[in-house]
C-alpha cells in the first residue's frame, strides 16, 4: 500500500534577483491499495510527476508523510526503493549496451541471482513482446522500444509496488494493449500499482481508483463511476474537467477499491 | 559486490565506445615517440651547431687578426648575411654575429681598444649555447692579445689574472641534459588527467544527459557504491592509457639520435616503475576530481569545459618548477602535479629518492580522492543534480 498524507513541495528556480519559489505540490493526500490500479489523473503542471518523485525518494518533501508498504520514504529511503519498481519520465538507456544488458544491470544492482533475472526477463519479454529487442544495442531504438526496455528494467525485480509515470507515452496500440494486460495481471497478483496519466481512455480501461489532481492538490478520489456521480456528469472526461475547474474544492473521499 | 557490478557495466560501456577508445590509444602510444624525437632532434641540432663552432663575422676581410685567432681556435668563420639583424629576429639565424668596426685592424695596431659588437637574439633559447661559444671565443681573443701586449712590455702575464676561477658544478651528473626533461613528466601528467576524460564525463554528466541517472538512483544502491564503481573504471582506463604512454617512452629511448640526451637521462624499467608508483595515486585523484567536476555538467559539452579547466591547472602546475627554481622543497611534495613532476624529474636525473618522495605525494592524492568520492556520493542525492536542466 502507498500512503501520501498532506504532501507539499516547492522548488527554487532562477538565481540572484530572479530567484523564485514555485510551489509544485500544495497539499496532496491519497492512498493506493494493494491489488488495485490507482491513477493520478491531472492536467500538465498538476504536480503528478513531483508527487511520484517524492515517492521514489529522489525529491524530499517540504511537508507531509509518504509511506510505501508501511516504510516511511524519508526515514528509510533505501528500503522504500527496494520495494518499488519505478518508471519515471526519464527513461534513458545505455545506448552501447543491448536491451538484455540494460535490464540485467538493474537486476544485478537489486541483488537478483543471474538465473532468476534471466527467467524474469524471459517472462517480461513474452508479456511485452520484446524478444527481438533484447540482443540489439539500444542506440537507435524507437521511443516505444525504449519504453519497453525501460519498463522491463523497472519491473525486473518483481516489485510489490509499481509506480509508472505516463507509461503508455510513445507506445503503439499493440504495445499499449500488451502493457494493459501486464498491469492487470500484476494487479491480480496483489501488486499495488500507481500511475500518472492524462489519458482518459487509459484510466477507464485500467484503473480501479482515480485520484484527480489539479494545481498541486488532490481534489477528488474514487472509482470512475463515483467521480461521475460526484461531479454530476455522464463521462469521466466531463467529470474530470468539472472537478479540475473547481480546483479550490477540498478533496472528497469515496468508497474503497472494488 | 554492487561496486563490482557497476564497474563491470561501466567498463563494458567504455570499451564499446570504440571511437574515443581508439583516439586515446593512438594519442597515448604516439606521445612518447613524438616527444622524444622532437626533443632528441632539437638537442642533436644544437649539439651539431655548437660542435661546428661556426662564427659569423661582418666583413671578415677587414679584421684578419681576429679571423686568424678564430680559425686557430678551431672555429669556422663565415661572412654574416647582409640582413643579419632581421634573420636573428626571425630565428632563421641563431649564431651570434661579430661586427668589428671598419678601422678594427688599424686601431688594434695602434694599441687602442676598438669596440666589437656582438649581435644576437637570446629570446631563442636554442641560440644560447652558440652565443656562449662566440662570447668565449671573443674573450679568448681579448685575453690572448692582452697577454701578448703585457709580455711585450716585459710584464708577467700573471698580473692579468687576479684570481683563478675553478668551476665546480654541483648539479647531479645527469642534471645538465635534464633541463628539457620536464617535458616527459608533463606529458605523463597530461595523459593521466586527460586520457580518460571522456569516460569520466560519460559516467556522470553523460548519465544526466541521456536521462539514465534518475532510474539509476531509484535502485536501492547507495550512491557511494555507484561513485566507487564508476571511479574504478575511470582509474583503470586512465592507467591503461598512462601505461601505454610510458611504454611508448621506453621504446622511444632506443631510437634517440642524440647521444648527449640519451646519456644524460635515465629512463629504463626502474624509472618506469617509479613513474607508475607516482602516477597511480595521481590518476586515482584526477579521475575522482574529473568525475566530481563533470557531475556538475548538465551535458557532455558543459562537463568537458569543467574538465578542461582541471587539465589546465595540472599542466600549469607541472611546469611551475621550471619557472620557480624551487627544487627539492618539502612543501612541493604536498602539491599534486608539482610533487609528481619533482619526483619524476629526480628519477630521470638519476638522483636517489627519499621515503618522503615516494610516499608524501601519494598521501595527498589519496586524501583528495576520498574527499572527492565522498562529495560525489552526496551530490548524487541532490535534487538540483538529478533534475537540474
Amino acid at each position: 500500500m502507498i500512503e501520501v498524507e498532506s504532501l507539499a513541495k516547492s522548488f527554487q528556480i532562477g538565481r540572484g534577483a530572479n530567484r523564485q519559489t514555485v510551489i509544485a505540490v500544495h497539499d496532496v493526500s491519497f492512498r493506493a491499495e494493494d491489488g488495485c490500479i490507482t491513477a493520478l489523473l491531472g492536467p500538465n503542471g498538476a504536480g503528478k510527476t513531483t508527487t511520484l518523485r517524492v515517492l521514489s525518494t529522489l525529491v524530499h518533501a517540504d511537508r507531509g508523510r509518504v509511506a510505501v508498504g508501511g516504510i516511511d520514504v524519508e526515514a528509510q529511503p533505501e528500503a522504500a526503493r527496494a520495494s518499488m519498481g519505478t518508471l519515471s519520465d526519464s527513461r534513458g538507456l545505455y545506448g552501447r549496451l543491448t536491451g538484455r544488458e540494460n535490464v540485467t544491470y538493474y537486476a544485478r544492482l537489486r541483488g537478483m541471482p543471474v538465473a532468476l533475472a534471466d527467467e524474469r526477463l524471459r517472462d517480461l519479454s513474452a508479456l511485452l513482446d520484446m524478444a527481438s529487442l533484447l540482443d540489439r544495442p539500444t542506440a537507435g531504438f524507437s521511443s516505444g522500444e525504449q519504453m519497453k526496455i525501460a519498463l522491463a528494467r523497472a519491473l525486473i525485480h518483481d516489485p510489490k509496488h509499481i509506480i509508472l509515470d505516463e507509461p503508455t507515452n510513445g507506445l503503439d496500440v499493440m504495445s499499449t494493449r500488451a502493457l494493459r494486460r501486464l498491469l492487470l495481471a500484476l494487479r491480480d497478483r496483489g501488486k499495488c500499482i500507481l500511475f500518472s496519466t492524462h489519458i482518459m481512455q487509459e484510466v477507464e480501461a485500467l484503473c480501479d481508483r482515480i485520484v484527480v489532481m489539479a494545481q498541486g492538490r488532490s481534489i477528488a478520489e474514487g472509482t470512475a463511476a463515483e467521480l461521475r456521480e460526484q461531479s454530476g456528469r455522464d463521462t469521466l472526461e466531463d467529470a474530470f474537467v468539472a472537478l479540475a475547474m473547481n480546483a479550490a474544492t477540498p478533496p472528497r473521499n469515496a468508497g474503497d477499491c472494488a | 559486490m554492487i561496486v563490482l557490478h557497476v564497474f563491470r557495466k561501466e567498463l563494458l560501456d567504455a570499451l564499446r565506445d570504440r571511437r574515443s577508445w581508439a583516439v586515446a590509444l593512438v594519442i597515448a602510444f604516439l606521445s612518447g615517440p613524438v616527444v622524444f624525437s622532437v626533443m632528441s632532434r632539437l638537442i642533436s641540432d644544437d649539439e651539431a651547431r655548437v660542435a661546428e663552432r661556426k662564427v659569423m663575422v661582418v666583413a671578415p676581410e677587414q679584421s684578419p687578426t681576429l679571423v686568424n685567432f678564430l680559425l686557430r681556435s678551431g672555429a669556422q668563420v663565415e661572412q654574416a648575411p647582409a640582413e643579419y639583424e632581421a634573420a636573428l629576429r626571425a630565428g632563421t639565424l641563431l649564431n651570434a654575429v661579430i661586427v668589428p668596426p671598419i678601422d678594427f685592424e688599424s686601431r688594434l695596431a695602434l694599441g687602442e681598444v676598438p669596440g666589437v659588437e656582438m649581435v644576437f637574439d637570446d629570446s631563442y633559447t636554442r641560440a644560447i649555447p652558440m652565443i656562449e661559444t662566440t662570447r668565449r671565443l671573443l674573450s679568448g681573443f681579448n685575453h690572448e692579445l692582452g697577454v701578448l701586449r703585457v709580455f711585450a712590455r716585459g710584464v708577467s702575464p700573471q698580473v692579468l689574472e687576479a684570481i683563478e676561477v675553478q668551476n665546480r658544478n654541483l648539479a647531479p651528473a645527469q642534471a645538465n641534459g635534464a633541463r628539457l626533461l620536464f617535458v616527459i613528466p608533463w606529458v605523463a601528467l597530461t595523459i593521466a588527467v586527460f586520457g580518460a576524460y571522456s569516460v569520466a564525463i560519460d559516467t556522470t554528466a553523460g548519465e544526466r544527459e541521456r536521462g539514465s541517472l534518475e532510474p539509476l538512483l531509484m535502485t536501492p544502491v547507495a550512491t557511494r557504491a555507484l561513485a566507487a564503481g564508476k571511479w574504478a573504471v575511470v582509474v583503470v582506463y586512465s592507467m591503461a592509457i598512462v601505461a601505454l604512454t610510458l611504454m611508448g617512452f621506453l621504446l622511444s629511448m632506443r631510437f634517440i639520435s642524440s647521444e648527449t640526451f640519451a646519456a644524460q637521462m635515465r629512463l629504463q624499467w626502474r624509472e618506469i616503475l617509479i613513474f607508475c608508483w607516482v602516477l597511480v595515486p595521481f590518476t586515482a585523484m584526477t579521475s575522482a576530481v574529473n568525475m566530481l567536476a563533470a557531475t556538475f555538467g548538465r551535458n557532455f559539452k558543459e562537463a568537458q569545459t569543467y574538465v578542461t579547466y582541471i587539465a589546465l591547472a595540472v599542466q600549469s602546475t607541472a611546469v611551475a618548477p621550471v619557472v620557480m627554481s624551487t627544487r627539492d622543497a618539502l612543501w612541493q611534495l604536498l602539491v599534486p602535479a608539482l610533487a609528481q613532476t619533482a619526483v619524476m624529474m629526480k628519477a630521470l636525473r638519476g638522483e636517489p629518492l627519499s621515503p618522503s618522495d615516494m610516499f608524501l605525494p601519494a598521501v595527498t592524492c589519496t586524501a583528495i580522492t576520498l574527499l572527492c568520492l565522498g562529495m560525489q556520493a552526496r551530490l548524487l542525492r541532490r535534487e538540483t543534480i538529478i533534475f537540474g536542466k
